[in-house]
């Protein structure tokens, strides 16, 4: 079974689009969470005819087929956990259509997400999510993971600017769901479904005006709690600003050593803030953010005034977590989400489950979406460290489920998680998205052991990886 | 509906005893249709048969809402009037943008996936849910999502029983994003006159302040009225004083030099109630004369769908009104004759030479005899077989509201 699988694909899409070498497939058995197995064959379509065949082949072989973007994942979505066929979507990287008037794109999976905005600015138009591994992850594993960023606290996730997708599904066959249909929102239910419901071969894409103008403050707090009570209190206050971002000491000292955008070091954090929108509310806008800044505690204020200025912050933050590279030889980044006003509560509480394993921790978080990044810093030639790390993510968890929040925000379930989500949902919910599962794929062969819970630990793939 | 026994009326007093309910229907094989509000059920056809009747009336409340973590946990058969006051009383509010909302139940208006022409700016109903809890046919309630604004565990549920029509389960309680209220609304109103049309669209092209809702009206003279106007162009801004006063500033120079006479503005509560008003006129269906469609499509194209309607219409000895949404790309089109029989006698060729002039046109309202000898959906989209299989393995004794959906789902 193994050479009929790579023979067929070489036979149907040549040497240039398959690989079977085990050298060459060492490639593809990884992700930015973990190593996996090698694959079967790894292929690397140029279009979605390509792509449709060789998921065809691969079905008709019982072989897996696991979707690849950037491989920047951080849960595990993109390793072959049961070997099979890894779809790699680097050539499929065109916008195919570009719609001005009507703002709207149609584009291939493996466009590389800040590749769209930068090729429509001239346009006055953007792609609003903005994950922070912008740079290289790609729009198809952006909908896999149904990806955040900073910016969707007003402009929403990645589900929120999907119109349509174009997918494989196991027989080979392609086809196509849009909003602007009557019928079940088949788009909703892909959009997050880390490539176990089919093969996304296309994206229709909604686009956004760029603002007008947009300004970004810098606010230090002697402490993550004040800080994120700034949050809570300037979000009731009625003000929605494009983002809210805290970093903690540790990891404000990590980026200020590497990027020098000028962030206080002396401060227990920082909280980034950025406002967007019609110039009219721009003024009003910042003087009530630092109002309500000050009153909750805050130590300095000061306004990013040009688009250098706020560029060289933003480009901090989302390099926080390679940044911490300085720190420690490996990090592992928990993403997890509490409504907003458990915030303090909830960093509280990593705090003290960190010091109980006695690991470094850094706060880098969504504040203003409730959504955690604690990045716990351990060396994984320490096998004890090593196993703290797993045992720590898993408290933080269920720390932030007990205070009604749940155990992704935006990195997704994937092969790291999926034990996880049963402390989320039930075997009845979890039955109802089963069926949704057999629906599109009875055979279990797109992304197998991914979101949905084993009931048994597998200790073949190792966790956590040891990234940075 | 087609069922010639009057269905038996249940309103379940809790999610379990709604679930229960679903379970002994598909026992029994009893088909159901759910009812909130009765706004929106003009959606999709006549069910085939219905034996039971599901009321949401006991289903009602907001369970959760911490007006600082900006979410709500609201059970289906609650109004939007009530969300609306309840929301409002701390400055928020969920832009459901539908119809009648003094009846509109939240639940129905996720089911029927209603979505305005606010979606330009804050997204549809579906982009605003962040979970949900299910009763379905097999007796069990199903959560997905949770009350967290970012959320990516596992299926994003919520998002296929929206807009399902009652067809896969009853959505017994949905959990909401909620956003600050805009301070300020105001509507502009415009005529369009026939030699400045093209002018007066074009003017409204470039505008640095985007009005929330852009919509090009003809005919539907009781709301947003213009005197002496048939088609006026209505513009909805919402936001900050200072927006909206800019908003108006800009909007009024640009007709000027178009040439258009003087734009009436509406503020406030006035602003809200002409333009709740204007999307009451959706479904509105006066005199049993008439049928309504929506068409959807590339904004660009929303104004010409309505000239194309209003020549069919003309074809077939019907008065056509519309709204062009010019943010949405939806077109309203409301078709109407002097009597229903006049109507009756000439529906089957009507509904086809709909569906042939507009690739995604569906009938939103209208007379129940005109909407029950035609399909309510008019094509299948190509995903179909994925529909009817979902539709199986939800409900796979066919009891809910069988018929009703795309495809005869």
């Amino acid at each position: 079974m193994v050479t009929s699988l790579a023979s067929r694909l070489l036979e149907a899409l040549g040497p240039d689009t398959v690989r079977s070498a085990p050298e060459d497939l060492a490639a593809y058995s990884y992700d930015a969470y973990s190593e996996g197995y090698l694959p079967t064959a790894a292929v690397i379509p140029h279009d979605a005819r390509e792509a449709a065949l060789a998921v065809r082949i691969a079905f008709e072989c019982g072989e897996p087929v696991v979707p690849r973007g950037a491989g920047s994942g951080l849960c595990g979505g993109a390793i072959p956990a049961r070997g099979g066929l890894v779809v790699s979507m680097v050539r499929m990287n065109r916008i195919l259509e570009l719609d001005v008037r009507n703002r709207r794109a149609r584009v291939q999976p493996g466009l590389i997400n800040l590749d769209l905005s930068r090729a429509i600015a001239t346009h006055g138009i953007f792609y609003a999510p903005d994950p922070s591994s912008q740079k290289v992850s790609t729009i198809g594993g952006n909908v896999g993971t149904n990806a955040g960023g900073p910016h969707c606290l007003s402009y929403g996730t990645t589900t929120n600017h999907v119109l349509g997708v174009e997918y494989v599904d196991g027989r080979g066959a392609i086809h196509h769901t849009s909003l602007d249909d009557p019928g079940y929102d088949l788009t909703g239910l892909l959009v997050g479904s880390e490539g176990t419901l089919g093969l996304v071969t296309a994206v229709e894409v909604r686009l956004l005006a760029l603002p007008e103008s947009i300004r970004v403050g810098l606010a230090s707090f002697p402490d993550v709690e004040s800080a994120s009570e700034a949050v809570s209190a300037i979000i009731a206050a009625g003000i929605v600003p494009t983002a809210l971002e805290i970093m903690d000491k540790l990891i404000t000292a990590a980026v200020e050593a590497h990027y020098h955008a000028g962030f206080p070091l002396d401060a227990g954090a920082v909280l980034l803030v950025e406002i967007a929108g019609p110039r009219d509310d721009m003024l009003a806008g910042e003087a009530a953010i630092a109002r309500i800044a000050k009153q909750h505690g805050a130590i300095s204020w000061r306004s990013a005034d040009d688009a250098a200025e706020r560029e060289a912050l933003w480009a901090s933050r989302k390099g926080a977590a390679g940044a911490l590279g300085r720190i420690a030889p490996n990090y592992y980044i928990q993403d997890a989400c509490v409504p907003r006003t458990k915030l303090p509560a909830v960093v509280h509480e990593i705090g003290r489950i960190a010091r109980d394993h006695n690991l470094p921790v850094g706060n880098v978080f969504h504040a203003g979406d409730g959504n955690l990044h604690p990045l716990l810093c351990f060396d994984s030639r320490d096998p004890r460290a090593a196993r703290a790390v797993v045992e720590a993510g898993t408290e933080i968890l269920t720390t932030c489920i007990a205070m009604g929040g749940t155990i992704s925000g935006e990195h997704g379930i994937g092969y790291e998680k999926r034990d996880a989500l049963s402390l989320v949902f039930d075997t009845d919910d979890l039955a109802a998205m089963g069926r949704v599962r057999d629906v599109f794929d009875p055979q279990r062969l797109f992304n197998p052991d991914k979101i949905f819970p084993t009931g048994a630990v597998c200790g073949e793939v190792r966790a956590p990886a040891a990234v940075a | 509906m087609t069922a010639t026994v009057e269905p038996r009326v249940i309103a379940p007093q809790d999610a379990a005893e709604a679930a229960a309910a679903l379970a002994g229907c598909a026992r029994d094989g009893a088909a159901i249709v759910i009812v909130g509000g009765s706004t929106l059920q003009s959606i999709g056809n006549a069910p085939r048969r219905c034996e039971v009747a599901l009321h949401t009336r006991n289903l009602r409340g907001i369970r959760e809402y911490d007006p600082r973590d900006m979410t709500a946990g609201i059970d289906a058969g609650t109004t939007l009037a009530e969300i609306a006051r309840v929301l409002g009383g701390h400055g928020q509010w969920i832009p459901f943008d539908a119809p009648f909302p003094a009846r509109a139940t939240v639940g129905g208006t996720l089911a029927a996936g209603w979505a305005g022409p606010r979606r330009a700016v804050y997204g549809r109903p579906r982009d605003l849910v962040l979970g949900s809890t299910v009763a379905l046919t097999d007796g069990t309630l199903a959560r997905a999502g949770g009350m967290v604004v970012k959320n990516v565990t596992g299926y994003d549920m919520s998002k296929l029983y929206v807009g399902s029509l009652g067809t896969l389960g009853l959505i017994v309680r949905a959990n909401f994003k909620t956003l600050p209220r805009p301070p300020a609304r105001r509507l502009a109103i415009a005529p369009v006159a026939g030699d400045l049309r093209d002018r007066t669209l074009a003017a409204i092209g470039g505008l640095a302040i985007e009005p929330t809702a852009a919509l090009v009206v003809d005919g539907f003279p009781r709301v947003a009225s213009y005197p002496g106007a048939t088609v006026r162009l209505v513009l909805l801004f919402e936001g900050s004083d200072a927006v909206v006063e800019r908003g108006t500033r800009d909007v009024r120079s640009a007709l000027g030099k178009a040439g258009v006479a003087e734009t009436l503005l509406l503020d406030g509560d006035a602003a809200d109630l002409a333009f709740a008003a204007l999307i009451d006129a959706y479904v509105d269906a006066p005199g049993e004369r008439t049928l309504t469609y929506r068409t959807t499509g590339l904004p660009t194209t929303a104004w010409t769908r309505t000239r194309a309607a209003e020549a069919l219409g003309h074809e077939h000895g019907l008065t056509a009104e519309s709204i062009a949404d010019l943010r949405t790309g939806d077109a309203i089109l409301r078709f109407s004759a002097r009597t229903i029989a006049s109507f009756a006698g000439k529906i089957a060729a009507f509904d086809a030479d709909v569906r042939h002039a507009f690739d995604r046109a569906t009938v939103l309202a209208g007379a129940p005899s005109l909407r029950a000898s035609i399909d309510a959906w008019g094509y299948e989209p190509s995903t179909i077989a994925t529909m009817r299989a979902i539709k199986t393995h939800f409900d796979p004794a066919g009891i809910l509201a069988p018929g009703r959906y795309v495809g005869a789902i």
